[in-house]
């Protein structure tokens, strides 16, 4: 197949793509969002084109119009690559939030750099404080996961004696990534701030993780934790310090902290929920007085761990399947045949199945065989549905336990966000066909990366507005609720 | 009368708790286990053949959709729902003496560990294999389950865990039951546990599903 290269500016990055790449697909792990969520309605994925040709669709040309964007500019969402081309990314030259309005700050001077630590993908940008623009982004799995996919696994390595050298390797992978970008942009760092899970910040801080690894899950050890370049073996200035930011609780860190803060549901009177569709599967509902947030066991599957097909929301993965004249339509990350499938995809695709009766209300294939052709060679079975009502029956029976503790309905809930890897891929309506969040589709808003805007906003911020949703914040553990069976079985179903 | 027995045989297999329950569809309007069995003790059928020609060839048949993934845990918890609502009506018989369980399960969520709806299946459905049940519930550590090996001399045991990091501490519960009650049988299950584990950690029996742990306590009890 013919590549071509998508030179990024100002970054300095030099991405190799398959021909006919949708623009999507190479941009959403650098962070950009595609806050309509690809409809080419609010235009905030604008690129311009510097270099080279990205051909214009009757369509796109109908949205750039209403937009009143001209000649060199073009929607990300509605792009594809057919030629080496030259791109500048509007977005990075602005901090958008999650409710799409732009972050108003405070100036400062220098450099920052905000580093999303995930348990599977490491994203860091450097940003100018003097504007909030981004001036570079790296992106790169999490060295860790040779330890293990999910969560218990890398407590259970780090136990079993591979504390000290999973520490080593991420201090070491996000250095590389900083001195990457310093390389191309010699300027003098002001700032670092990670953020990341509780399991990330204490081993990537050198605590214990042990006390996570049983119940009662306690440690003492998750406040901000402060740290210099010396003791991380950077090889690069920080003139005032690197911070790793507090956790809410033992499951809940200050990756869902940023989300928070992103999506302004701590400054709103009506309440509001995030849900992050990552590895940890974390929920939050909250106002300006009161949040509650949970984790849930959600999000291996959603990742591609336990589908037998599945995968994360990579090259070749299908992330998305539509139905057309009675035939599923695949979509396939990087324009590549299809190797499996990922967490949106899977959404669409028992949506589909349940809405044409291929499935029952238990989620029982009603030919009674053991599987069903997707496309291509892509097929899920039995034990794949069952795993994703397991995992849909964790999201909607947390938000029906937090919605209890705050002793309102789900209905009280004016606005839902999903943040996740796939998230701009997410199709709303199958999220909802498949009863995962009970509310309807107009109030879900799906993201990218809330953790990352987040982390960007703590470099104009000050400390106390995370000491102040920490004082409002409280961890629930919803197995502890009585009704936790009863809700949990009762989501499974397809109603 | 026969006909009875059949008629709660097919309302615990399908999740028919009682009339007005609407699962499943196909039942709806009939009488569900809770009339059914109502009307067989009423109809003189004995107790111990209610428990054996019905309730325990349903729970047994449950059991073997579920291991092959033909049901999945709604569907299973209804069957229980339905067999503990005919259990219910069953119960002064199991107090009077008038029903023999086969024996005596006692099973628990291993310590450091809340996961309780995998224990709870298992727990159903060894009751519904004809056992008496003591569940010490979640996060339960060796001494309880010595002390309940001591009111209940001879019970099986069977541990439960849910997490990698958890299920260690089965290794540590085994041995202590074998330092008290050596003679014990000990079954365990849970997604990160292997045969291999079991077999490493000196348990008598790894139970892949529900089912395999109702077959491996019917070789104990026969």
């Amino acid at each position: 197949m013919k590549k071509h290269t998508i030179s990024l500016h100002p970054l300095g990055k030099e991405l190799r793509v398959n021909d006919q790449t949708p623009l999507i697909d190479v941009l959403h792990e650098f962070g950009v969002e595609f806050p309509c969520g690809g409809k080419g309605t609010c235009g905030k994925c604008k690129v311009r084109l510097l270099e080279g040709d990205l051909e214009i669709s009757a369509e796109q040309q109908t949205k750039l119009d209403l937009l009143g964007l001209t000649t060199d500019w073009r929607l990300a969402c509605y792009s594809m690559c057919t030629g080496d081309i030259t791109l500048e990314i509007e977005q990075f030259k602005h901090l958008i939030l999650a409710d799409e309005t732009e972050f108003s700050f405070t100036p400062a001077f220098g450099y920052g750099l905000a580093v999303d630590l995930g348990t599977t993908t490491l994203v860091a940008q450097l940003i100018d404080l003097t504007n909030a623009q981004v001036m570079a982004v790296e992106s790169m799995l999490n060295p860790q996961v040779r330890f293990g996919a999910d969560l218990i696994s890398r407590i259970q390595a780090s136990m079993d004696g591979s504390a000290a050298e999973m520490t080593q390797i991420i201090r070491s992978a996000i250095g590389t990534m900083i001195s990457q970008m310093l390389k191309k942009h010699e300027v003098q760092l002001e700032e670092v701030i990670l953020v990341g899970n509780a399991v990330m910040q204490l081993i990537f801080c050198a605590c214990d993780v042990s006390p996570l690894s049983a119940y009662p899950f306690h440690t003492s050890n998750l406040g901000i934790k402060i740290l210099n370049t010396t003791e991380l073996n950077w090889k690069f200035q920080v003139r005032d310090s690197v911070k790793f930011y507090p956790s809410i609780g033992s499951f809940v860190g200050s990756d869902i902290l940023a989300g928070i803060v992103a999506t302004g549901l701590h400054l709103k009177e009506e309440y509001t929920a995030l849900i992050d569709l990552g590895t940890n599967g974390e929920i939050v509902i909250g106002n300006r007085e009161r949040i509650v947030c949970a984790s849930t066991a959600a999000g291996p599957a959603f990742e591609g761990a336990n589908i037998s097909m599945g995968m994360r929301a990579v090259t070749g993965a299908i992330s998305s399947l539509n139905q057309v004249n009675g035939e599923l339509e695949a979509t396939v990350i990087g324009n590549t045949p299809a190797k499996g499938i990922c967490g949106s995809a899977l959404i669409d695709a028992v949506a589909i199945l349940r809405k044409i009766d291929k499935l029952g209300m238990f989620g029982e294939i009603n030919s009674g065989e053991g599987d069903i052709l997707l496309t291509g060679k892509v097929r899920l079975t039995q034990k794949d549905i069952n795993e994703f009502q397991l995992a849909k029956a964790a999201i909607a029976a947390g938000l029906t336990i937090l919605a209890k503790n705050l002793s309102i309905e789900l209905s009280d809930i004016s606005k839902l966000y999903i943040a996740g890897g796939f998230g701009n891929y997410l199709n709303i309506e199958n999220v909802v066909e498949t009863g995962m969040i009970e509310l309807p589709a107009e109030k879900i808003v799906k993201m990218g990366n809330t953790a990352l805007i987040g982390a960007k906003m703590f470099l104009f911020t000050d400390l106390k507005i995370t000491e102040e949703i920490l004082k409002k914040s409280t961890l629930i553990n919803l197995e502890a609720n009585h009704d936790f069976q009863d809700i949990y079985v009762d989501k499974m179903l397809f109603l | 009368m026969e006909d009875l027995l059949v008629k709660l045989l097919e309302a615990v297999e399908f999740g028919k708790v009682d009339k007005k329950s609407p699962y499943p569809p196909q039942l709806r309007d009939m009488d569900g286990a809770h009339e059914l069995t109502i009307s067989a003790i009423e109809a003189g059928i004995k107790p111990q053949i209610i428990l054996e020609e019905a309730l325990i060839p349903a729970m047994s048949k449950v059991g073997k959709k579920f291991a092959e993934c033909k049901i999945f845990v709604p569907q299973m918890l209804m069957s229980a729902r339905a067999m503990g609502a005919s259990m219910f009506q069953l119960k002064p018989f199991f107090a009077s003496g008038a029903i023999k369980t086969k024996g005596t399960f006692i099973i628990g969520t291993v310590k450091g560990d809340l996961h309780d709806i995998g224990k709870n299946l298992v727990s159903m459905m060894v009751e519904g294999g004809g056992w008496s049940i003591v569940d010490l519930g979640v996060d339960v550590g060796s001494d309880k389950f010595v002390e309940a090996l001591k009111n209940n001399p001879g019970a099986v045991v069977g541990l439960s865990a849910l997490l990698t990091t958890t299920m260690v501490n089965m290794g540590e519960i085994v041995s202590t039951i074998r330092v008290h009650a050596p003679e014990t049988k000990i079954l365990i299950g849970g997604a990160p546990v292997t045969a291999e584990f079991c077999q490493n950690i000196g348990a008598d029996f790894y139970a892949p599903d529900p089912q395999k742990a109702v077959e491996y306590m019917n070789l104990l009890a026969s």
